[in-house]
């Protein structure tokens, strides 16, 4: 006996018809988006085409005469040695900041996950530095680290006058100070991300492996520092594009000096661009920054997704 | 069909409207210059400078609007660190300001911006006649005539190769000031003998008031060098320039130049703590004799934070010590400092030519700028009217600031006219590594050779 599937005639035709007439009935988004889109994205790839192509020039920036130079401009930064220091200050300041940073964003995550008094408190204060300008807060470390500032008076003042330097007038330390304005002004974002990302992990995770008989540490490295992995990709990629584009603390506190010890790519950029009016040489400078940008998000990323797939 | 027909023509007509909307937040025309420059004696004109300071400026521009009460006059002061970076995006907008002072030469000077400014020429040689060129400072007609265009009339000479004491100090302590390497060391030692400084520098940043030492110390060296490296008649790999660089390290190694100079700014670090007495010397030009006189330096304390009932102290300038050891003459050299530039653009360009032409070409605004004391005049036959200024020690003061003014006249080599951006990062990177490092000075000496041959 043969048994016959019987459906309404016209049935899948129905349905497939009423899919595509819905589709139809759809009103399409890409209309209302499209101005939005052409300022946006025109915007930006308009100003990425336009300096690509200053890059191309001798040009002062203001006078109505443009020399093109095709790739000089690319060839003078390669054998400029200010150029290459810029990019090891990059180097040394991304790897310092990222560390430090995840290190103390995910400790105080932790601490003010746990039971603890005043926890908004401590949040607000880990905070704070976020929101000051680097302009205001500049002059105060200036003062800070100065031959007669505030360091050297406390130190000389508990009989440590041997400690007592120009901080700023050294190369390896106005590096390092620069680094920790860094640090101090940023690793409230890093805690702020953590702070949420362990709040996403099952509770019931930590609690049986407290069950199990896992300390504070094993929890930390083997169930948090896991679990906020996505947020550490992310941290990543911004401190390398953050570290790329460091200007205004350079800038304002050591004006990338003493002797260029802490001149970086944005620094480099002004200089050139304003001091020296070689506004095509810095042009060439900030496409290779963005390059760069995209070159370290690419591998962050990448090297991210690998690392998931092997867990 | 039809409702196909109908997205694509929403999304044509929207996209057309987008693009026409950028289209109209672009910039207009920038190259013509508005149409008639409105009232010459009206209107409202926006000025931007690094110099001078906020008090000076309001007494220049009261003194200009006796004469042109319905001129109003805004004056911004921008620092000079910023000048350039802020001045060239406003200068390329339709928002920038009606006059700009420009500097003879660096980052922001009168060709620097010469594409943004007005031709004066016709304006000048109304106000002073056919023969103008004759009657004002030739370093100004020089710096600021850029392709047969006069782009911006001078109103200030400054120059420089002074020292400033701290005179307070030095009665206090019994000491004189120092005309050679060796008095300058036991001056610096007894200061130091006090947890004092001696002579404080701020290297750091691009203003390159270490130019200035590096200038002295070469003429101490050997006259006229400087100012041939500066032409390109002589090498900066000259012996004596390696011998100039060679002496500055001394400064810095024999005590006398203070720890730290790389580290810290001219302005605002190294000036606070000579206004407000914690280092006896400084060098600076001839704009640092305006805290001679009371106005200006209780305006200048209280920038610093400096308690007002603070003592004042009495500043004289001394001649730069003979550190060569050689005999030659203590020098001066001066600069056209400024002047006024208009903006082609500006919709009150008669007015702002008023007020540009009114500071350097009239003795009314050319007396109210020197008795101001930032500035020498770039008027032939205007000099400072002392017994209008109020000193802060007239006795002591008067005699060596007259003296400075005597001196400036018979000045014949420029501070910094001729010298490139370049060339001037050259000579403070040269100045950092001189007293920082141990770089060889004939090294230090070649890298300045080089940026001036790059050039």
């Amino acid at each position: 006996m043969t048994t016959t599937t019987t459906h309404r005639p016209g049935t899948a035709t129905a349905r497939r018809s009423l899919s595509r007439s819905s589709r139809l009935h759809r009103p399409s988004g890409l209309p209302w988006i499209l101005p939005a889109m052409i300022v946006s994205v025109g915007l930006l790839y308009y100003c990425i085409f336009y300096t690509g192509y200053i890059s191309t020039l001798e040009w002062d920036g203001a006078a109505p005469l443009q020399e093109n130079v095709g790739l000089a401009n690319y060839a003078k930064m390669v054998q400029d040695s200010v150029f290459w220091r810029s990019l090891a200050h990059t180097v040394v300041f991304f790897v310092a900041t990222f560390v430090v940073q995840v290190a103390l964003g995910l400790v105080f995550a932790c601490l003010l996950h746990s039971r603890l008094y005043l926890k908004t408190l401590y949040k607000v204060l880990i905070f704070i530095p976020v929101v000051l300008a680097t302009a205001t807060v500049a002059p105060v470390f200036r003062q800070i680290y100065a031959p007669d500032g505030t360091l050297n008076t406390i130190l000389r003042a508990v009989g440590l006058d041997a400690l007592a330097q120009p901080w700023l007038a050294s190369g390896t330390m106005a590096l390092i100070i620069v680094i920790s304005v860094q640090i101090w002004q940023s690793t409230g974002v890093v805690f702020v991300l953590y702070y949420a990302a362990i709040g996403q992990i099952e509770h019931s995770i930590i609690e049986a492996a407290r069950i199990d008989g896992a300390g504070d540490f094993r929890i930390i490295a083997s169930i948090i520092w896991p679990g906020v992995r996505g947020t550490t990709l992310a941290i990543g990629i911004l401190s390398a594009i953050g570290s790329l584009k460091t200007f205004d603390i350079p800038f304002l506190i050591t004006g990338g000096g003493p002797s260029y010890a802490t001149e970086f790519l944005g620094t480099l950029i002004y200089r050139v661009s304003i001091t020296f009016s070689e506004v095509g040489y810095g042009a060439a400078i900030s496409i290779v920054l963005l390059a760069l940008a995209i070159g370290a998000a690419i591998i962050i990323n990448t090297g991210g997704r690998r690392g998931e797939s092997n867990v | 069909m039809f409702r196909i027909r109908s997205r694509i023509a929403q999304g044509v007509v929207l996209g057309v409207a987008s693009v026409l909307a950028l289209a109209g937040c672009a910039g207009g025309n920038n190259s013509s210059s508005s149409s008639d420059g409105g009232s010459a004696t009206s209107g409202t004109v926006n000025w931007w400078s690094w110099t001078p300071d906020n008090d000076l400026a309001a007494r220049e521009i009261a003194e200009f609007n006796k004469q042109y009460p319905d001129i109003e006059v805004i004056y911004k002061k921008v620092p000079i660190d910023n000048y350039a970076a802020v001045l060239k995006p406003a200068l390329a907008s339709d928002a920038g300001p009606d006059v700009y002072t420009v500097n003879a030469s660096g980052s922001f000077s009168g060709e620097a911006f010469a594409s943004y400014a007005y031709d004066l020429t016709p304006d000048m040689e109304k106000l002073l006649g056919a023969d103008w060129k004759s009657k004002v400072y030739d370093g100004g007609v020089k710096a600021f005539t850029v392709k047969d265009r006069l782009v911006a009339a001078e109103w200030a000479k400054v120059g420089a190769g002074i020292m400033w004491i701290n005179k307070d100090m030095f009665d206090k302590y019994g000491v004189k000031p120092p005309t050679t390497m060796a008095e300058w060391e036991s001056v610096c030692k007894t200061f130091r003998s006090k947890d004092l400084g001696c002579f404080r520098e701020g290297m750091s940043g691009t203003a390159g008031f270490v130019v200035d030492t590096l200038h002295s110390i070469a003429d101490s060296t050997q006259p006229d060098l400087w100012s041939s490296a500066l032409a390109g008649t002589a090498k900066w790999t000259d012996p004596g320039m390696v011998q100039t660089l060679e002496t500055l390290r001394t400064l810095s190694k024999n005590g006398i130049l203070d720890e730290g100079s790389v580290g810290i700014q001219q302005y605002p670090d190294v000036n606070n703590a000579f206004l407000s007495g914690k280092v006896p010397m400084v060098q600076m030009g001839t704009w640092y004799q305006q805290y001679a006189t009371v106005n200006s330096l209780t305006a200048a304390l209280a920038g610093a934070g400096v308690p007002a009932d603070t003592p004042k102290i009495t500043i004289i300038p001394i001649p730069f010590p003979d550190v060569a050891g050689k005999g030659n003459p203590s020098t001066m050299y001066a600069d056209p400092d400024a002047g006024h530039s208009v903006n082609a653009k500006s919709k009150n360009r008669n007015a702002a030519i008023t007020f540009a032409l009114w500071m350097g070409g009239t003795k009314e605004g050319q007396q109210v700028v020197v008795n101001n004391m930032d500035s020498f005049a770039t008027l032939n036959g205007i000099t400072p009217q002392f017994d209008k200024i109020k000193l802060v020690n007239p006795t002591v003061q008067q005699p060596k600031l007259e003296e400075v003014t005597k001196r400036l006249g018979e000045a014949k080599d420029f501070r910094s006219l001729g010298m490139s951006a370049q060339v001037s990062q050259a000579l403070i990177d040269a100045s950092q590594a001189m007293v920082n490092s141990d770089k060889p000075a004939a090294e230090a000496a070649a890298d300045i050779q080089a940026a001036a041959d790059a050039k």
